[in-house]
C-alpha cells in the first residue's frame, strides 16, 4: 500500500519556484495497478520519483506499508521496490544476468540463490536464459530490453513496482504484446504499482485505478470505468477523448453486454418452412441454428422462403466466432465489418451461450453511464 | 651509416638512456593517474569546481616546457632539488594532468543519465555505481586521455636533459653542442621510436579494457 498524504514538491526558491505537485492526496491499496496520468509537466513523474526519494518531498508524507519514507534507509527502501524506467537503463557493462543480479548481490544473496533466480525471472519475461543469460543488453531488442527491465525490477521479489512509462519507448506491436504479458504476469503477482503514462490507452488496459494530474493537483483517481463515464470535468473529459463511450468498448467484455436467453434461435433440426413461420411471427431477420449447442450458422427470411427440407441444410457461417472474453469493441467491430445485426457468443470450450447485439451494447454502456451517475 | 656506427659503439650507453627515459615517464604517468583520475571523478560533482581544475590544467599546458623547468628551478633549489630527475617529473606529472582529468570528467560525465537513474533507483550507492557502472563505461575514454599523456610526455622529457635529468634527451642535447649529428639522430629516432610504441600498446589496453557490451 502506498500512501500520498497531501504531497507538495517545490522545484527551486523564491520567485523562480514551480510547485510540481500541490497537496496531493490518494492512497494505491495493496496489490492494486495505479496509473498516474496527464499532460507531460503535470507532476505524474515527480509524484512516482518521490516515492523512493529520487526527488525529496517537499511538504506532506508519502507513506509505503504503513510507513513515513523520511524515516527509512532509503538504500533500504529502494531495495524493496522494483524501479522501471522508459529509457530502460540496463548497464550495458553487464550481462543480462549481471543486471538481473544487481539487486540480490546488493541483498548478499548466495550466487546459487541469484543464479536459480534469473533463470526463474528469464522464463517469466519469456526469454529462455540459456540463449539470453550471458548476452549483452545490445545484442538485445528494445523489447527483449524492457523484459528484462521488468525481470531486474522483478528480482527480488518486492511488493511495490514503479514503473515511469516502461512500456513507451517500446514499438506499438510489440507495446501490446508486453502490456498483455505484463497483465498476465500481475494477476498472478498481485504487485502494488504506480505507474506512470501519458497514454489513456495504456492506462485503461493497465489500470485498477487512474490518477488524473493537471498542473500538480490530482484532478479525480477513479476506476478507469468512472473515469470514462464520469469524468469529473472539462480537462478529464477532453483529456480522454471525445470517443470516450468508444473507449469504454475497449474495457468492457462481450460477457459484459451479452443477451444471454436470445429468442431468435432454432434447432437445426426444424424444416424450413417452420422456421419462417417463427420468423414471421416474432419479427426476426435472422435467426441462429444449433444443433447440440453448437453454432451451425445463421438463416434469413430470403434463405427459406420456397425452401423445403431441414433448416440446418440451408444456414450460411457466421464469418467470425466471438467469446465472451471478448472486448465489446472487437465484437461492434465484428458487427460492422460483417453488416450482421447480432453475433452468437460462445464460451471456452465452444458451445453456445448467448448473442450479442447493437442495442445490448448500448444497453450496456447506458447502464453504466446511469450508475455512475447514481453514487 | 655514422648512426649505425655510433649506436654500436654506445650501445650500453643507448640502452642505459632508454630505460632512464622510459622509467621517468611510467613513473610520473603513475603520479599522474593516481592524482588525476580520483579528481577527474570528483569535480563532476561540482561544475564551479571542474571549470576551476579544467582551466588550471590548461593553463599549465600553455607553460613552455623549457619554461617551466626555468620556473621550478629557483623554487626547488629551495630544497636542493634545482637539477636532476625532482624537476623533471614534476614537470611531467603536471603536463599529464590535463589529459587523464579532462578525459575521465568527460567520460564519466558522459555515462547516460538513464543509467545512473535506473541504478540510484534500485538503491545502488553513489559508490556502487561508480565501481560498477561509471568507471567501467568511461574506462576506453581514460585510456584514450593516458595515451595522449604518455606520448606527450615522452616528447617532453627530451627536454628535461636540459636540466641533467637522463633520458634520451641527453643524445640530443649533447649532439647539438658538439654537433655530432650521429648523435642526434640516435636521440630523435629513439624518442620518435618509443613513442609509437608506447602508443600502439595503450591503443592495445584501450581495446582490451573496454568491457565486452559497450564494443560497437
Amino acid at each position: 500500500m502506498i500512501e500520498y498524504d497531501s504531497v507538495t514538491k517545490i522545484f527551486g526558491a523564491g520567485k523562480t519556484a514551480v510547485t510540481a505537485t500541490d497537496s496531493v492526496t490518494f492512497t494505491i491499496e495493496a496489490g492494486e495497478t495505479a496509473v498516474f496520468l496527464g499532460p507531460s509537466g503535470c507532476g505524474k513523474t515527480t509524484l512516482l520519483r518521490m516515492t523512493n526519494r529520487l526527488e525529496s518531498v517537499t511538504r506532506g508524507s508519502i507513506r509505503v506499508q504503513g510507513r513515513d519514507i523520511m524515516e527509512m534507509n532509503v538504500q533500504q527502501l529502494r531495495l524493496g521496490m522494483g524501479y522501471v524506467i522508459q529509457q530502460i537503463g540496463l548497464f550495458p557493462n553487464k550481462t543480462i544476468a549481471g543486471n538481473i543480479a544487481v539487486v540480490p548481490r546488493m541483498l548478499k544473496w548466495d550466487k546459487r540463490r541469484i543464479d536459480e533466480r534469473i533463470d526463474e525471472l528469464l522464463r517469466i519475461v519469456k526469454l529462455d536464459p540459456e540463449i539470453y543469460r550471458n548476452r549483452y543488453p545490445v545484442e538485445l531488442s528494445g523489447g527483449q530490453q524492457q523484459r528484462v527491465g521488468v525481470a531486474r525490477a522483478l528480482a527480488a521479489d518486492p511488493d511495490i513496482l514503479l514503473m515511469d512509462e516502461p512500456f513507451g519507448a517500446i514499438d506499438p506491436i510489440n507495446r501490446h504484446q508486453i502490456q498483455d504479458e505484463f497483465l498476465k504476469l500481475q494477476a498472478q503477482l498481485k504487485k502494488t504499482i504506480a505507474f506512470v503514462s501519458h497514454d489513456i490507452h495504456e492506462a485503461i488496459k493497465m489500470a485498477d485505478k487512474i490518477a488524473i494530474f493537471k498542473d500538480g493537483k490530482l484532478v479525480q483517481f477513479d476506476t478507469p470505468e468512472i473515469i470514462l463515464m464520469r469524468p469529473a470535468s472539462k480537462f478529464v473529459s477532453d483529456f480522454v477523448g471525445a470517443d470516450r463511450a468508444l473507449k469504454v468498448l475497449g474495457l468492457l467484455k462481450v460477457r459484459d453486454a451479452m443477451n444471454r436467453e436470445p429468442r431468435n434461435v432454432i434447432q437445426g433440426e426444424f424444416t424450413a418452412e417452420e422456421a419462417l413461420r417463427f420468423m414471421e411471427d416474432n419479427n426476426f431477420r435472422h435467426l441462429i441454428v444449433l444443433r447440440e449447442n453448437r453454432v451451425l450458422g445463421f438463416v434469413t427470411r430470403r434463405q427459406l422462403k420456397y425452401e423445403q427440407g431441414r433448416v440446418e441444410e440451408l444456414v450460411e457461417k457466421f464469418p467470425e466466432e466471438l467469446t465472451a472474453r471478448e472486448p465489446l469493441r472487437d465484437a461492434l467491430s465484428a458487427m460492422l465489418m460483417h453488416d450482421l445485426m447480432s453475433f452468437p457468443v460462445l464460451d471456452d470450450s465452444g458451445g453456445f451461450s448467448g448473442t450479442i447485439s447493437y442495442r445490448y451494447i448500448q444497453k450496456s454502456i447506458l447502464e453504466l453511464y446511469s450508475e455512475s451517475q447514481d453514487d | 651509416m655514422s648512426l649505425w656506427v655510433f649506436l654500436q659503439d654506445n650501445l650500453s650507453m643507448a640502452l642505459f638512456l632508454t630505460w632512464e627515459h622510459l622509467w621517468m615517464v611510467g613513473l610520473s604517468l603513475l603520479i599522474a593517474i593516481v592524482t588525476g583520475v580520483p579528481l577527474g571523478i570528483l569535480i563532476t560533482k561540482n561544475r564551479k569546481l571542474a571549470q576551476k581544475v579544467i582551466g588550471g590544467a590548461n593553463v599549465i599546458m600553455t607553460i613552455p616546457s623549457i619554461a617551466l623547468f626555468g620556473l621550478m628551478l629557483p623554487l626547488l633549489a629551495v630544497f636542493g632539488h634545482g637539477l636532476g630527475k625532482v624537476p623533471a617529473i614534476i614537470a611531467l606529472v603536471l603536463y599529464s594532468e590535463l589529459p587523464i582529468i579532462r578525459n575521465t570528467y568527460i567520460a564519466i560525465k558522459n555515462v547516460d543519465p538513464a543509467l545512473v537513474d535506473a541504478g540510484r533507483g534500485m538503491g545502488m550507492t553513489k559508490w556502487q555505481l561508480l565501481r560498477e557502472v561509471e568507471i567501467p563505461l568511461a574506462i576506453p575514454v581514460i585510456i584514450a586521455g593516458l595515451r595522449t599523456a604518455a606520448v606527450m610526455i615522452i616528447g617532453i622529457a627530451a627536454i628535461a636533459a636540459y636540466v641533467g635529468a637522463g633520458g634520451l634527451g641527453v643524445f640530443i642535447q649533447q649532439g647539438i653542442a658538439r654537433s655530432h649529428e650521429a648523435m642526434v639522430l640516435a636521440g630523435a629516432l629513439g624518442v620518435s621510436l618509443l613513442a609509437i610504441v608506447v602508443d600502439l600498446g595503450m591503443g592495445f589496453l584501450e581495446r582490451r579494457l573496454t568491457p565486452r557490451g559497450v564494443k560497437a
